[in-house]
Order: structure tokens, then C-alpha cells, then sequence
């Protein structure tokens, strides 16, 4: 994958993560700025998505690893607006949990996909 | 921005005192995201597994596919929260931790028939042990959630 997109996402998904926890200890909920940090990870996420479609063919690896590359890429942009779609339905401090889980899941699923596209070398 | 927000007020006393508290507010709804996520990882491991090699370890992606299925009742089961929902739950979370366990131990005594990692394969290494914590903490929440016996 473009090594550069990788980094941004990890970054921004690390914004969000951070954002969270520090909404949870000041017990504030979802508002436009957590939104807008997740929006950007969510328009990182669809480029990436796009990229790694139009690269589908290059992707390092037997049919299993261009399957999971194919899979994770697709799956990512449903993880933010799922994760803020829980936490929006949430009052409590834990809908912050939500967002910091999707944060999370973010990252290791970003560093997953680069981690098979250098497979290749 | 934003005005700090009051935390929920809690249940309020004697209303619903015998009706069993909603699974998914609360912690519930890190419980609820935490399954769904390993539901999808344990689905699109399996599915792959499945359709690409297996053959080479039958048992194992079998018992992986049985996970996945666990999980995505578990989701649904907490997600929905009513009364028959949480005999689900209490059903699926039992037997994803007898398998995790199983599974877990059976991955290191025989080695041959898990070749690769699985969701619940080596007590779920591969996913940072969240399998073998997520159904305990699944059963404490079902219990802590219950209604209060009479």
C-alpha cells in the first residue's frame, strides 16, 4: 500500500484514539469535533479503499493473502460509522470505549494490510 | 465547544426492579462493539480458511467456523438484550469460553492438527488474549446485568 497513506491513517486513527480517552475522563460525549476527527479517518479509509482495488492485481502473495488484503481493505471504511453509530446511541462515558475500540481496530487493520502488501519485498 | 456532559442517571429505584437491566447501555456497549469486531475477524478468517485450504487442518477451521458463529450470536444476542436474547447470550458466551479453553489447550497438546492460527487456537494469542478474557467478562456483565431474585 502507499506507505504514506499507511502512516497518515495510523496517525489519524491515533488522533481519534486520543480524542476519545480524553473525552471519556472529562465525560464528554460524541460532539461535531470527535465526529470530524473520525471523518477524516473515514475519508483516509475510502482513498485507501480505492487504492487497494486499483492495486488488487499487484498484491503480493498467493489468492489467500490477496483475499485477506481484498477483505480487510473493504471492511475498514464500515468500522468508524459503525463505532459512532454506538456511541451516539450511547450517554454514558463508555461511548467513548466504542470509539476507542474502533480507533484501535483501525490501526492494527491498516498496519495489517501494509504488513501484506511488503510481503512482496 | 461542547458542554461537559452529566453522566446518566442510574435506573431509578423500584422502576424496574424485576426487569433485568439492558445488556448493551453502559460497559455493555464496548462489550457489544469488542464481540462484533471478533465476530468479523472470526468470520473472515474462517470463510478464507475454509474456501482456501481446508483440507490441510479440517478440525481446526471447523471449530474456527464454530467460533465465528458463536460470536456473531453473541453480538446479536447482547445487542438485542431482551429476556430470551440473554439466555442466548448466557448459552453462546458459556460455550465460547469452554472452547477458547478447549481449543486453547488442545493447540498446544497436539500441535499437528492446528497448523495456523485460529480465533481461539494458543488461548487466542493472535488476538492478544481478547478471546480468552471477552467471555468472562461477558458472563460477569450477564450476571451483573440480571434482575435482582426475589
Amino acid at each position: 500500500m502507499l506507505y504514506p497513506l499507511t502512516v497518515a491513517l495510523l496517525v489519524a486513527s491515533v488522533v481519534l484514539l486520543a480524542v476519545a480517552a480524553g473525552y471519556a475522563v472529562r465525560r464528554r460525549l460524541v460532539d461535531d469535533r470527535l465526529l470530524l476527527v473520525a471523518a477524516v479517518v473515514e475519508l483516509g479509509l475510502v482513498v485507501q479503499l480505492v487504492v487497494a482495488l486499483a492495486h488488487l492485481g499487484s498484491v503480493p502473495g498467493d489468492s489467500a493473502e490477496q483475499a485477506t488484503f481484498a477483505a480487510y481493505a473493504i471492511t475498514l471504511p464500515f468500522v468508524p460509522p459503525a463505532a459512532v453509530f454506538l456511541a451516539l446511541k450511547e450517554k454514558t462515558r463508555w461511548a467513548m470505549g466504542v470509539v476507542a475500540v474502533g480507533a484501535f481496530a483501525v490501526a492494527v487493520m491498516t498496519a495489517r494490510l501494509q504488513q501484506i502488501w511488503n510481503l512482496g519485498g | 465547544m461542547a458542554e461537559p456532559q452529566p453522566e446518566r442517571q442510574p435506573d431509578r429505584q423500584g422502576e424496574l426492579l424485576r426487569t433485568p437491566r439492558s445488556t448493551r447501555s453502559g460497559p455493555g456497549v464496548v462489550l457489544v462493539a469488542v464481540y462484533g469486531l471478533l465476530a468479523l475477524a472470526a468470520t473472515g478468517r474462517s470463510v478464507l480458511q475454509i474456501s482456501e485450504y481446508f483440507s490441510r487442518a479440517p478440525l481446526a477451521y471447523l471449530l474456527s467456523a464454530l467460533a465465528a458463529v458463536i460470536y456473531v450470536v453473541a453480538t446479536v444476542a447482547l445487542a438485542r438484550g431482551d429476556r430470551t436474547s440473554r439466555t442466548v447470550a448466557l448459552v453462546a458466551i458459556s460455550i465460547e469460553l469452554v472452547g477458547v479453553l478447549v481449543v486453547g489447550l488442545a493447540s498446544y497438546l497436539a500441535k499437528d492438527a492446528f497448523p495456523d492460527k485460529t480465533v481461539w487456537s494458543h488461548f487466542g494469542s493472535g488476538y492478544g488474549f481478547v478471546p480468552l478474557v471477552l467471555p468472562v467478562l461477558g458472563l460477569l456483565w450477564l450476571r451483573r446485568t440480571a434482575a435482582p431474585t426475589a
